[in-house]
C-alpha cells in the first residue's frame, strides 16, 4: 500500500468512519481494556510500509533520542535479555500461593515425613543460592509456602517457613547495614513479601523448639528397644523422624545464632560461635538423609525447572527488574551441606576477630579473611563485629583509642607517653585528639574496603589514597606543631615525624595492596610484569622498609628515654636483655617481599632481552599510556610521590651500567634475589603459611633462573609460563 | 558511458523515491514520543513511547509496560514495568497509536 493510502486510512479512521478496507489489520487491533478506555488505533501496515522508505542504516529518531540512548534498551524476544518471554514458554498454569492451595495442587497439612524433608532441602538450596548473589524472587521465594505462613496447618512446616523467612530478614539486615556488597554479590530487594515481620524472634525460635520436642518424642518412641524384632516400616519412620528433627534444629541453631549477633555485648559473639559449631554437628546427619525427602517430578531435559510440591520457579517471572535475566540456578542438594558447612567455619573465623586488640592486628585479620573470598554474609558479619552501630570497636572500645594505642604501637610518639610532658599539656592534648579524630573515618573505610570482594576493593583502595594523601598533610602539620612545643618544654626530646612516619605506612601498604592485587586479578598482561615489579621492589617496598626502620627507631628512642628515667629512680641496675622488636617480623617479610619483586623485576627484563615477551603491537596506545593507566591512583599521593614514566625509564635504564648487563648476568642477578629471600624466610621463626606459600615460588625459580643463565633453551622460541597456582603474586616460572 | 548511466538512469528514479520517502519519514516523525501499543509474536504487549524506528522495523518504546496475553490467568493485567525496550521488527504483530496522537500528528494526515 502506498503511504498516501495509509494517511488516508488514518485520517478517516480518526474521524472514526467505517472502513472497508481489510489489508490495513484493523481485526487485529481495537484494545480489549489494556490500560486506560483510550482509543487505540492500528496502524501496523502503514506503519511497516513507511519503514520500508528509510535507507538502510537511517535510524528515524527524535533528536533528544540517539544511538547512544538506543544501546541501552533491552531486546524483546531475546532470552538473554527478555526475562517475561520465559513465563510464556513453559506449557503449564503458573499458579501462586492460595490459586494453588485451591486447586488442590499444593498440601497445607497432612503432609508426609520424605515431603517436607525434599521441601525443606529445598528451601535450604534456595538459601544459600540467594546468599550467593541471587534475587530472593527466584530463590527462597520460588517456595509458595513461605508467601504466607499462616495458611499452613502442619506445625512443622509452618514454624520452618517462619524460621527460613527470619533467617533471610536478619541476614539481609546484617548486609545492608555492613554495607559491603555490591549487585554481584547480593540482591537485598524483598519485592514487597512479608519476612514474618509479624511475629517475633522469640516467638519463631519457640514455635520451632516446641516442634523439635515433639520430634523428639517420636524419634524416641521409634527407637529400637533391645531384643525386639525391628519393623522395617518403623525402622523408616524412625529414621524419617530423625531427619526432620536435624533439620528442624539446624534451622533453629542457624537462626538463633544470627540472632545473637544482632545483640550488642561483646559476649554474644563467643555464644553464637558455640551456636554455630552445634549445628556444624548436625550436618553429617543432614547429609546422610537427604534421600528420604521427595525429588522433583517433572522432566528438566527439555529445559524446564525441576517442579517440586510447594515451589514454582516462575511464580515471581513478573516482580523481577527489566534488567536482564538472571537465572538462578539452584544448587544441588549434596553440595548444599558442604556449603553450610564452609558458612559456618566462616562464621566461626569472624567470632575470633574480638580476640584481636590492636588495630594493626584488626586490619590484618581483615585482610587474611578476605584471602579466602569469603562469602557475603560472613563478610557482614565481620564488619558488623567489628563496628557495633558504627559507633564503637566490638561495642566496646572508641575507634579514637584504637588508633592511638596503634600509634603507640607503632612509633611511640612522645606525645602519647605518660612520661612525657606532652601528655598532660592541654595544647598537645587538642593537637592530638582532633588528628586521631580525623584519621577515624579513614581508618573505618580502610577497614569496610577489605569487605568488599577482591575486585572492588581493588577500585576502592585506589580511591582511598586521596584521603590518606590528606590525612598526611595534616600528620606532617601536627607533627611540626608537636615538635615545636616538645622544643620549648624538653629541649631534649623530639617529635619529628612520628605521626607522618606511621600516615605513610599505611599510605605504602594501600599503594602496595593495589599493585599486588592486579596480579590476583590478572589485569596485568606479561609485558606489564616488570613495571609493576620495578614499582614495588625499586619504590614502595624500598620506602615501607626506611618507613617500618624509622619508626623502629622512634620506638628505640622512647625506650631510651624511658629507660632512663627509670634508672634515675630506682638505682636498681636495669637488665640489658635482647626483646624482640615488635616490628621484626615485619621489616623482615618486606625484605622478602622487595626480593622477590626484585627478582621478578630482572627476569622479565632478562626475558624481554631474549625475544621471549610477547609485546602488543602499540596501535592506539604505548607503554607509556599503559605504564600511567597502572599507576594513576597513584597520582594523588604525594608522599611517595609518583614515579613518572619518563623517570622510570631513566632510573631502569641498564645503558648506566658499564658494561651494561646482559640477560646472562640479569638471569644471576634474578636467581640471587630469590635465594635471598630464601634465606630470609627459612629463618623466620614460626613460619605461617604466607612463608611457605613464598617459599614454594622461590626454590623452583632459584634453579630456572640459575639454567636461563647457562644458557638453558636460550634459542627455543616458546614464550615461558609464569604459574600463580604457588602464590597469588608471585609466579613459578616454566620454560617449556 | 558508465557513469552517464549512474548520473543519469537513477536521480530519475531516486526523484519519485525522495519524494515518498521524505513524506514516510515525516510520518513516522509525526509519531515520536506518542503512546504505542505492540503486540509481539509472543502475544505479549508493549506500551510505551515510540522513540526510534529503522528500515525493518525495529522499533523502541520508552518507558515501556509489558502486559501478558489476555488468555493467562495469572497476574493478568497487571503489568511490568520494562524501560526503554527495543522490539525487533519480525516479532512486531501489531502496532497501534491513541487517535488523539494521530490528530496532533499533522504531517501523518495533513500532507494528502
Amino acid at each position: 500500500m502506498r503511504p498516501e493510502a495509509l494517511q488516508y486510512v488514518i485520517v478517516t479512521m480518526v474521524m472514526k468512519s467505517a472502513v472497508e478496507d481489510d489489508d490495513a489489520g484493523w481485526g487485529l487491533g481495537i484494545p480489549e481494556k489494556m490500560k486506560n478506555n483510550a482509543n487505540w488505533v492500528d496502524i501496523t501496515h502503514e506503519f511497516k510500509g513507511a519503514c520500508k522508505e528509510l535507507n538502510l542504516g537511517e535510524l528515524l529518531h527524535d533528536k533528544l533520542f540517539g544511538l547512544f540512548e538506543a544501546m541501552s534498551a533491552i531486546e524483546m524476544m531475546d532470552p538473554k535479555m527478555d526475562a517475561g518471554m520465559i513465563g510464556n514458554q513453559v506449557n503449564r498454569k503458573v499458579l501462586n500461593f492460595e490459586q494453588a492451595i485451591k486447586e488442590g495442587a499444593i498440601k497445607v497439612k497432612d503432609l508426609s515425613l520424605p515431603e517436607l524433608i525434599g521441601i525443606i532441602d529445598t528451601c535450604f538450596c534456595c538459601l544459600i543460592t540467594w546468599l550467593e548473589g541471587h534475587s530472593l524472587a527466584q530463590t527462597v521465594f520460588t517456595c509458595l509456602y513461605v508467601h504466607n505462613p499462616d495458611l499452613i496447618e502442619e506445625p512443622a512446616l509452618k514454624a520452618f517457613a517462619l524460621g527460613i523467612l527470619k533467617v533471610c530478614d536478619i541476614a539481609r539486615e546484617k548486609v545492608n547495614k555492613a554495607a559491603v556488597f555490591e549487585e554481584e554479590d547480593f540482591q537485598a530487594m524483598t519485592y514487597g513479601f512479608k519476612m514474618a515481620n509479624n511475629v517475633t524472634d522469640l516467638r519463631v525460635t519457640g514455635m520451632l523448639k516446641d516442634v523439635e520436642d515433639e520430634l523428639q518424642r517420636k524419634v524416641k518412641s521409634t527407637r529400637s528397644r533391645q531384643g525386639e524384632q525391628r519393623n522395617p516400616e518403623v525402622e523408616l519412620e524412625h529414621q524419617q523422624c530423625l531427619a526432620l528433627f536435624n533439620r528442624i534444629k539446624f534451622t533453629r541453631l542457624l537462626l538463633t545464632a544470627l540472632i545473637t549477633f544482632t545483640k550488642k555485648e561483646t559476649s554474644s559473639v563467643g555464644e553464637a560461635q558455640k551456636l554455630v559449631a552445634q549445628a556444624a554437628d548436625l550436618l553429617s546427619a543432614i547429609h546422610s538423609s537427604i534421600q528420604h525427602g521427595i525429588q522433583s517430578q517433572n522432566d528438566t531435559t527439555k529445559g524446564d525447572h525441576p517442579i517440586m510440591m510447594g515451589f514454582e520457579p516462575l511464580v515471581n517471572q513478573r516482580l523481577l527488574p527489566p534488567t536482564f535475566p538472571r537465572y538462578a540456578k539452584i544448587i544441588k542438594r549434596e553440595d548444599m551441606v558442604a556449603y553450610f558447612g564452609k558458612l559456618i567455619e566462616r562464621i566461626k573465623t569472624v567470632c575470633d576477630v574480638i580476640n584481636t586488640t590492636n588495630l594493626h592486628g584488626i586490619l590484618d585479620f581483615f585482610c587474611e579473611f578476605s584471602e579466602q573470598s569469603p562469602c557475603v554474609l560472613s563478610r557482614s558479619l565481620l564488619q558488623t563485629t567489628f563496628l557495633i552501630d558504627n559507633k564503637k570497636v566490638f561495642g566496646t572500645h572508641l575507634m579514637q583509642d584504637m588508633i592511638k594505642d596503634a600509634l603507640r604501637y607503632f612509633v611511640s610518639p612522645p606525645v602519647l607517653s605518660y612520661k612525657c610532658c606532652l601528655f598532660n599539656n592541654h595544647q598537645a592534648k587538642d593537637y592530638i585528639d582532633s588528628f586521631v579524630t580525623r584519621c577515624s573515618r579513614p581508618f573505618c573505610s580502610l577497614i569496610q574496603i577489605h569487605g568488599h570482594n577482591r575486585a572492588r576493593q581493588r577500585d576502592k583502595l585506589g580511591h582511598i589514597l586521596e584521603e590518606f594523601a590528606t590525612l598526611q598533610d595534616e600528620a606532617e602539620k601536627v607533627d611540626a606543631a608537636l615538635h615545636s612545643l616538645l622544643m620549648k618544654l624538653e629541649p631534649q626530646r623530639q617529635h619529628l615525624a612520628c605521626l607522618g612516619t606511621w600516615i605513610l605506612y599505611h599510605n605504602l601498604r594501600i599503594m602496595i595492596q593495589y599493585l599486588l592485587s592486579g596480579f590476583e586479578l590478572e589485569l596485568y598482561s606479561m609485558h606489564e610484569y616488570y613495571y609493576i615489579y620495578w614499582y614495588l621492589s625499586e619504590f614502595l617496598y624500598a620506602w615501607l622498609m626506611s618507613t617500618l626502620s624509622r619508626a623502629d627507631s622512634s620506638q628505640m628512642a622512647e625506650e631510651r628515654i624511658l629507660e632512663e628515667q627509670l634508672k634515675g629512680r630506682s638505682s636498681k641496675k636495669t637488665k640489658k636483655k635482647k626483646k624482640v622488636r615488635p616490628l621484626s617480623k615485619e621489616i623482615t617479610m618486606s625484605q622478602a617481599y622487595q626480593n622477590m619483586c626484585a627478582g621478578m623485576y630482572k627476569t622479565m627484563v632478562a626475558l624481554d632481552m631474549d625475544g621471549k615477551v610477547r609485546k602488543p603491537q602499540f596501535e592506539l596506545d604505548s607503554e607509556q599510556v599503559r605504564y600511567e593507566h597502572r599507576f594513576a591512583p597513584f597520582n594523588s599521593v604525594v608522599t611517595p610521590p609518583p614515579v613518572h614514566y619518563i623517570q622510570f625509564k631513566e632510573m631502569s635504564d641498564l645503558k648506566k651500567y658499564n658494561p651494561p648487563p646482559g640477560s646472562a648476568d640479569l638471569y644471576l642477578a634474578a636467581s640471587k634475589h630469590f635465594q635471598q629471600a630464601k634465606l630470609i624466610l627459612e629463618n623466620v621463626p614460626s613460619p605461617d603459611p604466607e612463608v611457605n606459600r613464598i617459599l614454594k615460588v622461590a626454590k623452583p625459580n632459584i634453579v630456572v633462573m640459575k639454567l636461563l643463565a647457562g644458557g638453558h633453551k636460550k634459542e627455543t622460541k616458546v614464550l615461558p609460563e609464569f604459574d600463580f597456582s604457588a602464590h597469588k603474586y608471585f609466579p613459578v616460572v616454566k620454560i617449556i | 558511458m558508465a557513469t552517464m548511466i549512474e548520473e543519469n538512469g537513477p536521480s530519475t528514479h531516486e526523484q519519485s523515491d525522495v519524494s515518498s520517502s521524505s513524506q514516510a519519514r515525516q510520518k513516522l516523525e509525526g509519531l515520536l514520543n506518542k503512546n504505542m501499543r505492540i503486540r509481539m509474536t509472543d502475544g505479549r504487549t508493549l506500551v510505551g513511547l515510540f522513540l526510534c524506528t529503522d528500515r525493518d522495523c525495529n522499533v523502541i518504546l520508552g518507558s515501556a509496560q509489558e502486559f501478558l496475553k489476555s488468555t493467562d490467568t495469572f497476574s493478568q493485567g497487571e503489568p511490568r514495568v520494562l524501560g526503554l525496550a527495543m522490539i525487533p521488527g519480525h516479532h512486531v504483530v501489531s502496532i497501534e497509536v491513541e487517535a488523539d496522537s494521530l490528530e496532533d500528528a499533522q504531517g501523518f494526515g495533513a500532507h494528502h
